[in-house]
Order: C-alpha cells, then sequence, then structure tokens
C-alpha cells in the first residue's frame, strides 16, 4: 500500500507539470511578484485574464493560462484559479475591482494541471466545485505538481498550498446566483476534464480541451478520448469559446486547431515508433508549416514525444517469443 | 601543449593494475627525459566543456587509459531538460569517427551525478556506433560519454541535462502492479534493413531495472545483452547498469549482410535469468 502510494507519487512526479499558455496577455513582474493582469471583457459581464503562450518560467510567475469570472445577478462565478496562491489572491483583487461588492459564489477547476486550480487557496473551500475524478486527480497528484511548480517558479509560489474542490459535481447543469450553467464531464486532455458553459451568454468554457494559437500539452492525455471529446464539443451550442490558454473563439478554430494537432501528432508518432526510431530521432520529425502558427510548438512536440512514445511502442512493436 | 596552463594534470591510478603500475612507475621514472614517458601512467586530461565538478573522476573511472580528446563528431542527443526524470531519451552517434580505417571500439555513457553514474556501455563488434537508450536521473546533471577508437583515444562529448529530482531513488513501476513477475523479459522488437549491410534493431524489454536505491528493494536489473548472427558471429555487447531507465529500450545498427536472415539475442539480468531471442531480419525493401 505504502509502495502503491509512492508509485502514484512517482508516476505523478515523472509528469512535469503541464505548461499551457497572446496579444492581449498579461504579463509578470519577477521582481515584485505581481501578476500583470489585464481582463478582457469577452461577453458581456465575463471577463477572461490570458495568460501568455509560454511554458512556466521565473519571467512569467506561471501566467501562462486562461482564468475568467462572470457575474451573475446575485454574485461571481470564477473558472479557474490560475498556477500560485499569489495569482489566486491578486486575481481575487482584480475581481473586487473590476465587480465590487458581489460576493464569490462559485469557483469551478477544469482540471488538475498545475496552472488551473493552485490559486484555489485564495477562496472559500466550499465554494470551489468540480467533478470528483477532477477531485481524485487532484488530491492525488497535486502535491507532487506543487512541487515541480517550485522547482520552477520559485518565489512566486510561496505559501502555495493544494486546496481541494470542496463540493463535487454531478449534475449536467447548476443555478448559481440566478444564472444556469451547463456542465460537461469529458476527458482526453487529462483522465477527467470539465467544460462549463454559461446559457445566458452561451460562452463554453473549455479548459485545455482546446487550445488556440498555443501548442497542445499531454502530459495526462488519452489522445482518442481526446478526439471524441473535441467531437462533442463541436456539436455544442455555444456563442464563443474560451480555451485553456489563447485568444477567446467566435468561430470554433480552437477545436479544429487541436483537432488537426492531435491527428498530426498521433500519426507522427505512430510512423516513427514503426521505423523503430529512437525518442530523439521522433523529437527531429519536422513540424507542419500550419502549426508554426502555434506557440511553443517545438517545446511541447518534443515534450509530446515521451508523454506518449512508450504507450504506443507497447502497441505497435511486435511481441517476440522469448526463451528463458 | 600551447594551453598546458589550462589543462589539469593528474595521476591516473586504475585499480587492478598495481603490479604494473608499479613497475611503469620505476621505468617511467627512469625515462623521464623523454618527452612521452608518462603517457601510460599520466596523461593530459583537456578541461571539460560541461565543468562537471565530477569531471576527473568521472574521466579517471570510466575513460581510462587512452588520450581524451573532446570531439563534436561524438553526437549526443539528449533533450536539455528531462520531460521525465525516469526515462531521459539519449541516442549516440558516433559513425562520424569511423574514418582512415578507425573503427569504434567502445562508448561508454555516464551521467556525472547520478549515485551510479555508470549508463552503459556498447562495444559495436559489428555495428554502427550508434545507440539509442533511456535513462533515469537523479538530479540535474552532465551527461558524458566517451568512445574509444582504434587508436586507443577517448572522443568524448556530452550534454547536461535539467531534471526533477529523485530518478534513481523511487521504485520502478512495476512495483505497483501486483504481477509484474509474470511479464519480466517480455520482449517487443522491430528490426528494419536499412541498406545491404546495415539494420536497425530497436528492442524493448520489461524489466524493473531496480538500482537497488529505492526503500526494500533490492537492485535488480538486465546487466547483459549480445546480438549475434545465427552463425554466432557477435555484432554488439552491450553492458547495461543501473541507471538505464525501467523497461529497457534500446536502439542499435548492427551490420548484416543479405545473405543473413536472422539475429540471435542474449540477454542476462543479475540474478541470472537469461532472455534468448531470435529476430528475423526482413529483405531489403527496394524504394524505402
Amino acid at each position: 500500500m505504502d509502495n502503491r502510494r509512492r508509485i502514484f507519487l512517482r508516476n505523478s512526479l515523472g509528469v512535469m507539470a503541464a505548461g499551457c499558455a497572446c496579444a492581449m496577455c498579461g504579463g509578470a513582474n519577477a521582481r515584485t511578484l505581481q501578476y500583470e493582469f489585464q481582463a478582457t471583457e469577452i461577453a458581456s459581464r465575463t471577463w477572461a485574464v490570458h495568460g501568455r503562450n509560454e511554458y512556466f518560467s521565473l519571467e512569467n510567475g506561471g501566467n501562462i493560462v486562461n482564468v475568467a469570472f462572470v457575474e451573475v445577478p446575485e454574485g461571481v462565478v470564477v473558472v479557474d484559479t490560475g498556477p500560485s496562491r499569489r495569482f489566486g489572491e491578486q486575481l481575487l483583487r482584480l475581481i473586487g475591482e473590476k465587480i465590487p461588492g458581489k460576493p464569490i459564489l462559485r469557483v469551478y477547476n477544469t482540471h488538475h494541471h498545475p496552472d488551473h486550480f493552485l490559486g484555489n487557496q485564495a477562496f472559500d473551500q466550499s465554494l470551489v466545485a468540480a467533478p470528483q475524478k477532477v477531485i481524485d486527480n487532484i488530491s492525488s497528484e497535486g502535491n507532487a505538481m506543487a512541487d515541480n511548480m517550485y522547482r520552477l517558479l520559485g518565489d512566486w509560489m510561496r505559501g502555495t498550498e493544494v486546496t481541494v474542490p470542496g463540493k463535487a459535481l454531478d449534475a449536467q447543469s447548476e443555478e448559481v446566483g440566478g444564472r444556469q450553467f451547463s456542465l460537461f464531464y469529458l476527458s482526453g486532455h487529462t483522465s477527467a476534464d470539465f467544460v462549463i458553459r454559461d446559457d445566458e451568454t452561451g460562452v463554453l468554457f473549455s479548459g485545455d480541451l482546446a487550445f488556440l494559437f498555443r501548442a497542445p500539452t499531454t502530459p495526462h492525455a488519452d489522445i482518442t478520448a481526446w478526439r471524441s471529446a473535441i467531437e462533442t464539443l463541436r456539436v455544442t451550442d455555444r456563442d464563443l469559446i474560451l480555451p485553456g490558454h489563447g485568444p477567446s473563439d467566435g468561430r470554433g478554430e480552437s477545436l479544429e486547431q487541436t483537432l488537426d494537432y492531435l491527428d498530426w501528432l498521433d500519426g507522427s508518432l505512430r510512423e516513427s515508433v514503426s521505423k523503430g526510431w529512437s525518442m530523439n530521432e521522433a523529437m527531429k520529425t519536422p513540424i507542419p508549416p500550419r502549426f508554426r502558427a502555434l506557440d511553443v510548438v517545438d517545446t511541447e512536440f518534443e515534450r509530446s514525444v515521451v508523454h506518449l512514445y512508450q504507450q504506443l511502442e507497447d502497441e505497435l512493436m511486435p511481441s517476440i517469443q522469448i526463451s528463458q | 601543449m600551447s594551453d598546458s596552463t589550462q589543462r589539469t594534470r593528474v595521476v591516473f591510478s586504475p585499480e587492478g593494475i598495481g603490479r604494473l603500475a608499479l613497475g611503469w612507475l620505476v621505468l617511467s621514472v627512469m625515462l623521464l627525459s623523454a618527452a612521452n614517458a608518462a603517457t601510460d601512467v599520466e596523461r593530459e586530461l583537456p578541461d571539460d566543456p560541461l565543468d562537471s565538478v565530477m569531471w576527473e573522476s568521472m574521466a579517471n573511472r570510466f575513460f581510462p587509459g587512452g588520450d581524451i580528446v573532446f570531439d563534436q563528431r561524438v553526437i549526443v542527443d539528449a533533450p536539455l531538460s528531462a520531460e521525465d526524470q525516469f526515462f531521459l531519451p539519449v541516442t549516440v552517434d558516433a559513425t562520424a569517427l569511423e574514418t582512415n580505417g578507425l573503427h569504434v571500439e567502445e562508448i561508454v555513457a555516464v551521467a556525472d551525478l547520478n549515485p551510479i553514474p555508470h549508463i552503459l556501455t556498447l562495444r559495436p563488434l559489428e555495428a554502427d556506433a550508434f545507440i539509442g537508450f533511456r535513462v533515469k536521473l537523479q538530479q540535474t546533471t552532465p551527461i558524458h560519454v566517451g568512445v574509444k577508437t582504434s587508436d586507443g583515444i577517448w572522443h568524448v562529448n556530452g550534454v547536461e541535462v535539467d531534471a526533477a529530482g529523485g530518478g534513481c531513488t523511487a521504485p520502478a513501476m512495476a512495483h505497483g502492479i501486483s504481477n509484474w513477475m509474470e511479464t519480466l523479459g517480455q520482449t517487443r522488437a522491430i528490426v528494419r534493413r536499412e541498406s545491404a549491410l546495415s539494420t536497425r534493431l530497436s528492442l524493448r524489454m520489461r524489466h524493473p531495472m531496480d538500482t537497488g536505491l529505492a526503500d526494500g528493494i533490492p537492485v535488480f536489473y538486465m546487466n547483459e545483452m549480445q546480438v549475434k548472427l545465427a552463425d554466432g558471429t557477435a555484432l554488439a555487447d552491450i553492458e547495461l547498469y543501473e541507471p538505464v531507465s525501467e523497461n529497457p529500450t534500446l536502439t542499435l545498427k548492427p551490420r548484416v549482410s543479405s545473405n543473413q536472415s536472422a539475429l540471435d539475442v542474449r540477454a542476462r539480468d543479475t540474478e541470472g535469468n537469461e532472455y534468448v531471442f531470435e529476430l528475423p531480419v526482413p529483405d531489403l525493401v527496394v524504394g524505402n
């Protein structure tokens, strides 16, 4: 049991924190540890705080993710909380400036990657909600991810502790403060990806099932499940998508781009494995010109080779009879 | 010699040659007037471009004997940051050294700051000086690869790889699976003919590769592998050590002429288990 627990930790340690991240993006001041948020009103009384399309660094403090907040009749709903306690606290201040005097009623976590939930600490735990499977993932892997974030972000992470969501969701929709939200329980980017739609504005908060002009990340990906999640989102009514990373998307381009990239990634890795290439050789595969528009595509492709290669080796390399 | 002021002069003291060493010492003292007397006992150790604190120790332990030169023709391909400290992929290509009748005798890979630095040694007897492998890293570390050519010279190159901690001291994934012993040695392989003379062998064997450094789990790893032709001709010998990643996955380029149709592989682990198998070599596909 003890062993298993360690294995779990070891497995999660083994997977580096998911990095995910635009012209409207905010920055960060590494000297004062101030995130320089720029809140953009992407729909009526709906603000997105766009992170940079980068990987975690001491310079950006982990401000590489999109978080959002929505004013509903009786209060405020928040989607994702960023990579650190500091991020959560500064986000909370920003919300107070944009929507003064209204209480936070609900905080959603789209999935268990550290840039999406480690700001939970700044909020009332009982208001933080996610599907049970997301909660389980945060419980089991959150600490290892926080450890790795300390390694990558240093002092930006000071005082950050994993805060597990206090409420498990399983309903298809919920009403929060006079606003109806539709809830979608999907997977593929991770084993549990939670998508939220504001039924009033039609904004779909896709989490990391959709990326736009930023290469998708795959540390916990199941490509087949991810494709099918995108198929579901394609036929889901909405007016606007806020992807986990990249600009807000009124035309569904984030879904098409993500799907296109995943198809290419999967196909190219399968070909490399079938040719008997080493991971290093597979990393040299030329990236098609259409993906040059995706920020950090070179590094994410290299990371994806490491994430996905062994599973494909076990699937595609022929089994050999041995005598012992 | 002109930059000798920047070089470190070290006394080379390999184990097990005490008798000889003493004799050589006396001899070399006698011959001290001769400028080249020191080569067998003392050698110039070039500065390490990676500036590893372990460089002298690594060079003396793992690249003994001949002169050492840092050589860009030894290509050590690895990501600069380990996405997964349990599986850092490394591919070494030293085929460019095999000119003017020289051949590569040995390729030795070490991770300087691992608790057990030696990763593997390949003797490419009848194989290209090429190997792909994966390694566990305990921390950010320089990786040095020494390639010994038939003139006795070590050609060294390396990379420094950033890594999260703990790759060598955590239990293998196998120990999270109750029946892992049943799949021990399970093997997958791809053999492709790349030309009339050369093949590519990609091999993956299920093995925990326990370092002995994880709590309560004794050392247990695949420690040797030989690739031969059916007629017994040895193509490649590999010594594997604890840092090689779980489920060792190797890429080699054995030289197999077109009248040969199979490779024999024999692997052994530290418990004495032997894993023996034959791999058919496909014909060269024209236009491939």
